[in-house]
């Protein structure tokens, strides 16, 4: 009864904030990755990049970010110099 | 040709592994596949009790795995069916006295004899755990509608994926349509949107299961238990036949009327 009273007044669903607050604390678990998986990661990212652009391979640095409700990767790299086609794969 | 073997999983405790093993495997039997249930929860073994054949335990699986007796010896009859059996764990012992090559050995000759062999793994992701899942090809990840169980469950589906045990399906337990209807617990669709593991079956909750641990006999040999039923289609799912992925709200002409009363 109590609660039927407080959602008359505006307090909403729990349902719908537990999924909410589980997709951020997934990702945020699911995020802890390991430095082999963040290497390979980074390679790959290296691999696909070059066939666009030519990089400075030792100044890559992909860092996952957290922040309060999202998460980021976010990567850094020099570019030398762009193709003016993709090179096929 | 060789057996299924199944770990029943879930990282966090008393979400309702051990009674899904239970009814699972009687389910099983009762569609004439003959089962072995393995408690693998050594040192807290609780299978035994949820079956009913507690005062029965001469031998257990650490006797077994260390050849004190043959495995026929420590398999457990089941009161109502001949083709299925328990090895009860060791209550003395702790988890470190198996190893994970010995519980894939295991296995591996039990799937030999039998159509199925179904694993209760313990609470946690530590020896025991790995023990638990070292022997099986297929795993089932029980889960409530609870924040903590979510977040365990995916969890153990990550090392799962790790160990390379790649096929897993989920059981959501517990399940309160009344709370879901009032956007109070998250539904069957939010569970597998957030988990992403292809969905077995879903169980109301229900008091009738407390009521079969308290007797030891499992509740698939109730008739009129919902709990029950929606236990019996998992183990059809199981056994490969076509059962259609009702939420387990009912569809006789009463549930729909107390839906329609309800909403």
């Amino acid at each position: 009864m109590l609660r039927a009273i407080r959602r008359f007044f505006g307090e909403k669903a729990s349902g719908q904030l537990a999924r909410k607050r589980m997709q951020v604390v997934l990702m945020h678990d699911r995020l802890d990755l390991s430095p082999e998986i963040l290497d390979a990661l980074k390679n790959d990212i290296i691999t696909v990049l070059s066939r666009y652009m030519e990089i400075d391979r030792n100044t890559i640095r992909v860092d996952l970010e957290q922040g309060k409700d999202y998460a980021a990767l976010v990567s850094n790299v020099h570019v030398k110099r762009v193709f003016r086609r993709a090179e096929s794969v | 040709m060789a057996g299924t073997t199944l770990v029943v999983t879930s990282g966090k405790g008393g979400v309702g592994k051990t009674t899904t093993v239970a009814n699972i495997g009687t389910a099983l039997a009762q569609k004439k596949h003959s089962v072995v249930l393995i408690d693998a929860d050594i040192g807290l073994r609780n299978l035994d009790v949820v079956m009913g054949v507690e005062n029965r335990i001469v031998y257990n699986l650490v006797d077994v795995i260390e050849g004190r007796c043959r495995k026929q010896q420590a398999m457990i009859r089941d009161r109502k069916f001949n083709n299925l059996y328990l090895i009860p764990a060791a209550q003395t012992r702790d988890k470190d006295s198996v190893t994970p090559e010995q519980m894939k050995d295991l296995c591996t000759e039990l799937a030999e004899e039998f159509d199925f062999v179904l694993i209760d793994c313990p609470a946690g992701i530590e020896q025991g755990f790995r023990n638990a899942i070292a022997g099986a090809q297929k795993a089932l990840i029980v889960t409530t509608p609870e924040v903590s169980a979510i977040r365990d469950a995916d969890r153990v589906i990550g090392l799962l994926e790790a160990s390379l045990l790649r096929d897993i399906h989920l059981i959501i337990n517990r399940l309160n349509h009344r709370m879901v209807k009032k956007g109070d617990m998250m539904s069957t669709a939010d569970i597998i949107s957030l988990l992403s593991v292809p969905l077995l079956g879903v169980i109301p909750e229900s008091e009738d299961v407390v009521i079969s641990t308290n007797r030891g006999v499992p509740l698939v040999h109730e008739r009129n238990s919902k709990a029950g039923k929606a236990l019996q289609r998992i183990a059809a799912r199981l056994n490969g036949e076509d059962v259609p992925l009702d939420d387990g709200q009912g569809d006789g002409f009463m549930d729909r009327v107390k839906r329609f009363i309800w909403s």
